[in-house]
């Protein structure tokens, strides 16, 4: 009860989307638009070998012939590619080794974004701070990066992606793209193309990670759209737990974000994947400025007995479209997803997962939660499939969707195919809106409606919340009341 | 582009295809390379399924015959309607069916194809205040037939439609039904059983549009799968902005049999007002071991307790079917199916 107190406080102090600020830094940008020069510009600025280079340039030609996808229950006008910048950088010095060669410009955007990591002691150096590791993004250039010795002792290697290319070639050249081919999707393969910069993560055969990792990703600069490109492979019998989190400035125009996530865990490894994303969602009541988050995660349990466990709290956003999935390869593999989207004012959120069960006794289990108030529409979108290998394949599916207010919309999706007949596959899905009963009685024992109306939406996402590491499920409770704040009474 | 259009142009382009996101796991357009020319006139067509339980048959044969059905306000009629295809020939058909406020009518209605045909059938119901209809249909295609069948529905306020479409597919088969509920306190069932074996394939697809106040549907679909036949169900529930207080329910469940079988499944829901209360239910799988077991263990042999586990699955929806002679029909035709299979 105590965090739910916190929450209805938190809702009262709020008046607006907090983190709607700029930090004024000198950006070195890239000229606009996007071209093949743009993308030789980017690897050079990236110091980065040959092979990157021709990598990113055939990205280039092959998205150049693909066409912009539209079946997602999604609208916005359509985005000029070439009237956006594809790089953008802080001017710091050349690898800053301590804090105190970072702009304090810099130093002062994690504190207001109250980063309640204690990150914040972490990133000032304070002794005896908890371990997390934090590979901080602003912009497109990873700046500090803490705890990268005491990993290196573990034998765990989580340095920025740019980072990676140069000092692990081998791995990256061996693991990129390989979950997400280039030219997998249209956003996937503008990614593969102008990529700007994310975070590499190689944890080594039977090594548990030390730590959380952790990294916070930012969209700064004015209209400069943001690739992050992250890869996270799990050796044979290795753990590790990333943590994703996500808060960007009010802007007037729409800025978009089209990141790919490539996860692979071999034989007996297990990867944990959390995201809470509170991007500035648009105006209330014209959706204008807020962010476009057009992202492909996908996760390949490679080995047997692997498992990948994707959650994820959506809160902002204007539109949303990702569908984190589990492609079950190896025997006795399992793949989890956990969802919470909340969609407010006049967002879209097409959110869901795919799980494909390829190797044998696969498992899979997906839980969404799908909150619409306002005027926003909320999607769920899946897709299980059973192939004829996947004999006693299992999946277990539940997507409750929550309606607050006679103008949002909410809609079910889900994609179910079977090839064999021993794979059991079970769905069920509700919609419904906040129980008037259970309102009344709230009301009646002396809550406000708007306390009720939380004290309701924390029950229903529950469920979610409690899978998620500590340190972010206080921040994403807070995040689901600062969400639905004004979408009653 | 449809089928009706395809058959009449004989362009083959214009069958919908896997590019078709509502056709995509019952692609026409890479199965059919050339639309079949027109269908002569059948010759005998022998008897239906539901002639002894009907009062008056409807033949439509190869395209041919009578495309109207009307009740008189208050009036009462059961009807066999008998959609006869025969041959190699492609052939399109449509029907309306009328039933004026307060009427009501039994359809019995049956596919009895032979030969490897492409038959469309288009009907239309409209349902005037208060109506009431029933609508039954048995498909019994030839495994070499291609059928489509597509029916929508309009509801006036109050009026009631149940159906129950039960098929044992066809070379590729889509029995579609679109129902819009623009009156208030519309009642809806939709039922659909489908048992395939061999390489047959059936596709049944609904779209329920909620538009007035107080509706309810409730659908039930069952099927059984065995051998390389691939089993087909989407379902979609539109809940229109003011639809308030719509009940709507849909279950899809289905059993594989065989390593080779395959379904596909999709049930949807589309909801934009919030004073609803709709769900969803979609499990496939294989018969319950525990189930098996304790037949087993009650001496009964293997087979034997396999087809009455399966039975009882599939009959849980031919109960719900209100006219008493046509669901003892249908669990007749059920019951041959699955021991046969």
């Amino acid at each position: 009860m105590a965090a739910v107190k916190q929450t209805v406080e938190h809702v009262a102090s709020l008046e607006k989307y907090k983190h709607g600020f700029v930090t004024d830094i000198d950006q070195e940008f890239a000229p606009k638009g996007l071209n093949a020069d743009i993308v030789r510009f980017i690897s050079a600025k990236k110091d980065e070998p040959e092979w990157m280079l021709q990598w990113r340039l055939e990205a280039f030609e092959r998205w150049l012939a693909l066409e912009e996808p539209d079946w997602a229950k999604v609208s916005f006008p359509r985005i000029d590619y070439q009237d956006s910048y594809y790089y953008a950088a802080p001017k710091t010095k050349e690898g800053p080794k301590s804090l105190d060669e970072v702009d304090p410009d810099l130093l002062e955007t994690y504190k207001k974004l109250g980063i309640p990591l204690k990150e914040q002691e972490v990133l000032a150096g304070v002794q005896g701070a908890p371990r997390y590791a934090v590979d901080a993004v602003f912009d497109s250039v990873s700046v500090v990066t803490t705890f990268k010795k005491e990993l290196a002792q573990a034998g765990v290697i989580f340095c920025p992606m740019s980072e990676a290319i140069r000092e692990h070639g081998d791995l990256v050249r061996r693991y990129l793209g390989s979950v997400v081919p280039v030219s997998d999707n249209y956003f996937a393969c503008l990614n593969s193309a102008v990529f700007s910069d994310g975070s590499f993560v190689y944890v080594p055969p039977g090594v548990r990670c030390p730590m959380e990792l952790s990294t916070y990703f930012r969209i700064n600069a004015e209209n400069s759209g943001q690739f992050e490109r992250t890869l996270i492979i799990a050796d044979a019998g290795a753990y590790v737990s990333y943590l994703e989190g996500c808060t960007a400035p009010m802007r007037d125009e729409n800025q978009l974000h089209a990141a790919v996530v490539e996860l692979v865990a071999l034989d007996d490894a297990e990867i944990k994947y959390s995201t809470v994303q509170n991007w500035y969602p648009g105006d209330p009541e014209t959706g204008k400025g807020g962010i476009y988050n057009f992202v492909t995660k996908r996760a390949d349990c490679r080995g047997d007995r692997s498992k990948v466990s994707w959650t994820q709290v959506e809160t902002g956003s204007s539109i949303t479209w990702k569908y984190p999935s589990c492609v079950l390869r190896g025997n006795e593999s399992s793949g989890e997803f956990y969802s919470i989207a909340i969609t407010n004012g006049r967002q879209q959120a097409d959110t869901g997962t795919k799980m494909i069960h390829l190797g044998a006794n696969t498992r899979s289990r997906i839980i969404s939660k799908g909150i619409s108030a306002g005027k926003s529409s909320n999607t769920y979108r899946g897709l299980v499939s059973a192939h004829p290998k996947a004999r006693g394949a299992r999946n277990f599916t539940q997507c409750d969707s929550l309606l607050i207010g006679k103008h949002c919309a909410a809609h079910t999706v889900p994609y179910i195919e079977a090839r064999n007949g021993q794979a059991v596959f079970e769905h069920e899905a509700t919609t419904t809106r906040l129980s008037e009963d259970q309102l009344f009685y709230a009301m009646q024992r002396g809550l406000s409606q708007e306390e009720a109306v939380q004290l309701l939406v924390n029950g229903f996402v529950k469920d979610v919340l409690q899978e998620l590491p500590m340190e972010f499920a206080v921040e994403a409770q807070k995040l689901v009341a600062i969400s639905l704040e004004g979408s009653v009474g | 582009m449809s089928v009706a259009s395809a058959i009449k142009t004989g362009d083959a382009a214009e069958l919908p295809g896997k590019r078709d996101e509502d056709w995509r796991w019952t692609d026409l357009r890479g199965l059919i390379r050339q639309v079949p020319p027109d269908s002569a006139p059948a010759a005998a067509v022998g008897a239906g399924p539901f002639d002894g339980a009907a009062e008056e048959i409807v033949v439509i044969a190869n395209g041919e015959g009578a495309a109207h059905i009307g009740v008189d306000p208050h009036g009462d009629r059961t009807v066999a309607l008998r959609i006869v295809s025969r041959g190699d020939g492609s052939h399109a058909a449509r029907v309306s069916i009328d039933v004026e406020a307060d009427g009501r009518l039994t359809l019995l209605e049956s596919y009895e194809g032979e030969g490897s045909y492409l038959s469309q059938t288009g009907l239309v119901f409209s349902l005037g205040v208060g109506a009431q209809v029933e609508r039954v249909v048995l498909a019994a295609d030839d495994a070499e037939g291609v059928t489509v069948s597509e029916a929508e529905v309009q509801l006036a306020a109050e009026a009631s439609f149940g159906q129950t479409v039960i098929t044992g597919g066809a070379r590729r088969q889509r029995l579609q039904t679109t129902v819009r509920h623009p009156g208030g306190h519309a009642n809806l069932r939709l039922d659909g059983v489908y048992l395939l074996a061999d390489k047959r394939h059936a596709d049944l697809t609904t779209v329920v549009t909620h538009e007035g106040l107080d509706g309810v549907t409730e659908q039930l679909a069952k099927g059984v799968v065995r051998d390389q036949a691939r089993g087909v169900f989407q379902g979609r529930i539109v809940v229109a902005e003011g639809a308030d207080r719509t009940d709507a329910r849909m279950g899809h469940h289905a059993l594989i049999l065989s390593d080779r079988a395959e379904v596909d499944a999709r049930p949807e829901l589309e909801i934009y007002a919030d004073d609803v209360s709709c769900a969803h239910g979609n499990t496939v799988g294989r018969l319950d071991e525990d189930a098996l077991f304790y037949a087993r263990q009650r001496g009964m042999p293997d087979d034997v307790a396999r087809a009455l586990l399966t039975e009882a699955f599939v009959g849980e929806v031919v109960e719900r079917i209100g006219h008493e002679p046509a669901r003892d029909i249908a669990a007749a035709w059920v019951a041959e199916r699955l021991r046969g299979g």
